[in-house]
């Protein structure tokens, strides 16, 4: 049968190794204290850092194509938006034709896009380098009910079941004549049939699911669930998780007293 | 009909190379079935004979024509591939309308189309259910429907992956009776199955795959009179066949009958 891979592949590094936890809140004090700081240099240092934790993960080729991928074009888009037609606008820097353009509402592009890209590179390296079992396991043992981590799991899973999925009734499409290469046009006119099949079959599939749940004692209720998955939390993810806690408060209090003009 | 391999090899996006240099002819239109363990690279395989993969070193031949040269939805007019799971092939309202796809893809006149209708809802027995949404049919018709989906299509070879996993008696017979009836139209069937019995009961040619190679590629006697070699493909002949074995019949047998007339003559020596 065809493997096609999750998008978890073991890679044995450093960033895999690290609790799951650690993972998010990496996320989330990364990504917040970006969007709170007032201008857009944190965030250019933080997706920076980024690059360099993506190369100790060993996902340095994908995840520069997605960082430029979505970078770029939303760039693009944001730098005409508001650099031209910001209300804040005051300062022109440029003028082409009948566009002026304005530096406040470019660092406010850029202030957007910075936060953007710093949520989607610790989205995407935590993606990449977490199980999404483990992920769920450690979720669960802090606190989170186990019903609302399936959901989390059967949610990241769904994706490349369904790609799979796909993949075979594409192929089963084109033995049965149906032109699944070639042009634009072409493709997308392939696509409308097979959308039939995979929205039915993901739907059955997670009816039957859910009932092979039940039958092994998913909702069974009065008992402390145990997971096989075992998460281990080492000394570097407490110190790692120290530091994130830390820098989101040194974030906030530069924050307030840059707000207050005190520096 | 003529499916040439030389040298084939395939490797997965993964790394895993699922076939490592298969050299195999199969021409003519006698029913080949493919056996052996899960994960040998049968399905693999067989979706090499109409483009579905593509071999990552060695050749295809269909016919003499390299598989390179034309798509899948090409290939799909001379080799028609019937899948394991027919709801990854269904998804129009009506069984006649499923019927109708194939050969609307492919160009087929509506007067055939008509004609091949009538022709293939009998032999899949579903004349009474064209107007039926597949999702209502049972498990058992829906196989039917997507083999007729196929057949609708007039391949020149046909291939079956599992078509017997989950039928019972009659769909078997049924199953029996397309096969044979497809050869007396000079089609060729290819058959993946896991069910011996189905196996010795309409294939005379048996290809044995083991760990993406092709162990034996013999007459289904020979295939299975060589016990030692199916082993260690995890293959065991059926039932009757061992008892023969274990009673040390010379001859390798597959019916009852065969059974107690070799057990006969053995006797009156």
């Amino acid at each position: 049968m065809a493997k096609i891979s999750n998008s978890f592949v073991p890679k044995d590094t450093i960033i895999e190794e690290l609790n799951p936890m650690t993972k998010i809140l990496a996320v989330f004090s990364l990504g917040l204290g970006t969007l709170i700081f007032p201008n857009s240099w944190l965030g250019l240092i933080i997706i920076i850092g980024l690059f360099f934790v993506a190369y100790l993960a060993k996902t340095l080729k994908d995840f520069t194509k997605i960082m430029f991928g979505f970078g770029i074009p939303i760039t693009v888009m944001l730098m005409f938006i508001q650099g031209c037609y910001s209300p804040k606008n005051v300062t022109i820097i440029a003028e082409f034709g009948f566009l002026q353009v304005g530096l406040e509402g470019v660092l406010y592009a850029f202030k957007i896009i910075s936060t953007l890209l710093v949520f989607l590179g610790t989205f995407y390296i935590m993606n990449k380098t977490t199980y999404t079992g483990k992920l769920v396991a450690a979720l669960t043992n802090s606190g989170l009910p186990p019903k609302a981590g399936y959901l989390v799991l059967a949610s990241l899973n769904v994706v490349p079941q369904m790609q799979r999925r796909m993949e075979v009734i594409q192929e089963a499409q084109g033995a049965r004549g149906v032109e699944i290469g070639g042009g634009i046009i072409a493709r997308i006119k392939a696509y409308i049939p097979l959308l039939g099949p995979v929205v039915m079959s993901a739907l059955t599939d997670a009816q039957e699911r859910g009932m092979t749940l039940e039958t092994r004692g998913f909702g069974i209720t009065g008992v402390k669930q145990t997971s096989y998955v075992e998460v281990t939390q080492s000394n570097l993810d407490r110190i790692l998780k120290a530091i994130l806690i830390l820098f989101f408060i040194i974030v906030v209090i530069l924050t307030v007293l840059m707000k207050l003009n005190i520096i | 009909m003529k499916i040439e391999l030389r040298n084939m090899r395939y490797v997965y996006p993964t790394g895993d190379e699922a076939l490592k240099g298969i050299d195999l002819l199969i021409e003519g239109i006698e029913p080949v079935a493919i056996i052996g363990q899960n994960g040998a690279g049968k399905t693999t395989l067989v979706k090499h004979f109409n483009g579905i993969l593509r071999p990552t070193s060695g050749e295809v031949l269909i016919n003499g024509e390299n598989i390179q040269n034309c798509s899948t939805a090409q290939w799909s007019k001379e080799v028609g591939y019937i899948f394991q799971n027919p709801d990854d092939q269904l998804f129009l309202e009506s069984v006649r309308k499923e019927f109708e796809f194939g050969p609307l893809q492919i160009g087929m006149s509506k007067e055939e189309i008509e004609e091949r209708m009538k022709w293939v809802a009998t032999l899949v027995g579903l004349s009474d259910k064209l107007d039926i949404h597949p999702f209502d049919l049972t498990s058992t018709e829906k196989k039917f429907c997507s083999i007729g989906a196929i057949i609708m299509m007039n391949p020149n070879a046909m291939i079956f992956d599992e078509p017997t996993c989950g039928q019972d008696v009659d769909g078997n017979l049924r199953l029996r009776k397309i096969i044979n009836e497809l050869k007396e139209r000079g089609k060729l069937c290819i058959t993946i199955s896991h069910d011996m019995k189905f196996v010795v009961d309409n294939f005379k040619r048996v290809i044995v795959m083991w760990k993406g190679k092709v162990l034996l590629d013999e007459k289904a006697e020979n295939v299975f009179s060589q016990v030692e070699t199916l082993k260690k493909s995890f293959v065991s002949p059926p039932p009757i066949t061992k008892v023969a074995q274990g009673a040390g019949l010379r001859k390798t047998v597959f019916t009852t009958e065969a059974f107690i007339k070799v057990f006969e003559e053995q006797r009156m020596v």
